[in-house]
């Protein structure tokens, strides 16, 4: 159940990168596939490539994105931006900063203001 | 016989970089004095509640209190958070000059024909010093903005103003809440060894300008002919750009014995003197009048024995 919850959020957000032609030209040479792992689920995966990004099967992530599903689909609705919860530990993110700075500038630009 | 005034920068910056000079404003010497912490928030704060109360003005290094956007202004919370370690003397980030003196210069080097109207512009950041992306566009500078390619390594320069005050408007109340490690060299990070990554817009820029830190830090093999319009450099940051082909370099900040620094320092100097902060209305005429002057340096023929402008 959360799992599908998840990845409905993600397909939504998959989306919306896809739709934004900004994102698309910033993304576009951002080869990575990104964990959205729940705590008490399986992860769904994101994969990024020339400048699409598209919620795949894929295992063997650059960029693990951890925490609590209900903040996880928030975070991927936009309905919180990913900062607070990444501050006070709820959300955990392995992988590079570079990675991990982008992935927050990309849900800013689709949600931010 | 009265003491000369006394201004300190507390820099998140590395040591290496530390200095002190006397520099005069106003016909008064201030002892300027620039004191690294090498990226520790700690030791700044430490250094902080050390010179409150003992010297007349501090300046914030490597951080801002804020990002002023347009009208937008953003404060940055941990650079707040160490303002507030100083309850006697004032901290200032700089933003002061950025806002009075540093488009001032941009008129005077456009008078002067240093820089000229369809010119390309790459400036490290537009966030960081609004005022003087703004004095570029309006003198007919053509802009590559670098904050998200220099900041976050995107490679997307943000191409005009308006676009920047979009994204400001998206990103910065967020960002300014992270640590601003993420965001900024700090510590050694400063002396790290360039990545030229972004070299093809280092390439078609006519003009770099902007926080040197963040230009070393992507600078290429070869800049040769280009103007260089930024504040703090050491002499072997100009030695590092006349090798690299630079034809002038502009800090927006006066030399004093060798090395230019930054304006958190120098406005912070302005405020010993004067007791004025920015936004006082007395502030500008004060900096305008107190003979601060920019320093143009032309580093003539380059290491290929091509000539400068």
């Amino acid at each position: 159940m959360a799992d599908r919850d998840l990845r409905a959020a993600l397909r939504d957000f998959a989306s919306r990168c896809n739709d934004n032609e900004r994102l698309r030209q910033m993304n576009r040479d951002w080869t990575r596939t990104i964990a959205v792992r729940p705590s008490e689920d399986e992860p769904v995966f994101l994969r990024y490539e020339a400048g699409e990004v598209a919620v795949t099967d894929l295992a063997d992530p650059d960029l693990v994105v951890e925490g609590p599903n209900e903040i996880l689909c928030a975070i991927f609705t936009g309905e919180t931006t990913p900062t607070e919860p990444y501050m006070d530990g709820t959300l955990l993110v392995r992988g590079s900063q570079d990675d991990m700075m982008r992935l927050d500038i990309i849900s800013l630009l689709i949600w931010g203001e | 016989m009265s003491m000369a005034r006394k201004s300190v920068s507390v820099s998140l910056g590395s040591t290496t970089r530390d200095h002190r000079a006397v520099v005069t404003l106003g016909g008064e010497e201030v002892v300027v004095e620039r004191r690294g912490v090498d990226g520790s928030l700690a030791e700044a704060a430490r250094l902080i509640e050390e010179l409150d109360g003992q010297v007349d003005a501090i300046g914030l290094g490597g951080i801002d209190l804020a990002l002023v956007v347009g009208d937008d202004r953003y404060l940055i919370r941990e650079a707040v958070e160490l303002a507030a370690h100083a309850s006697r003397t004032p901290v200032v980030d700089g933003f002061g000059l950025k806002a009075v003196f540093e488009p001032a210069v941009i008129h005077r080097l456009v008078t002067d024909g240093i820089l000229q109207a369809g010119q390309t512009v790459l400036m490290a950041s537009a966030m960081d010093r609004y005022p003087m992306a703004h004095a570029f566009v309006q003198a007919g500078l053509i802009p590559l903005f670098g904050d998200l390619m220099f900041a976050s390594r995107i490679d997307y320069p943000i191409r005009s103003i308006a676009e920047v005050q979009e994204l400001a408007r998206k990103i910065l109340p967020e960002f300014t809440r992270l640590p601003f490690t993420l965001l900024y060299p700090t510590g050694s990070e400063q002396d790290a060894e360039p990545d030229a990554r972004f070299g093809r817009y280092f390439e078609e820029a006519d003009v770099l300008a902007g926080d040197f830190h963040y230009l070393r830090r992507y600078l290429p093999a070869r800049i040769d002919g280009k103007v260089v319009v930024t504040t703090t450099t050491t002499a072997a940051d100009v030695a590092l750009l006349k090798s690299r082909g630079a034809a002038i370099l502009v800090t927006t900040t006066p030399r004093l014995s060798g090395r230019t620094f930054g304006t958190n320092l120098m406005e912070a100097a302005l405020v010993a003197r004067f007791g004025l902060r920015y936004p006082d209305p007395d502030f500008a005429h004060r900096v305008m009048d107190s003979g601060l002057e920019p320093d143009i340096v032309r580093l003539g023929v380059d290491d290929h024995g091509r000539q400068g402008p």
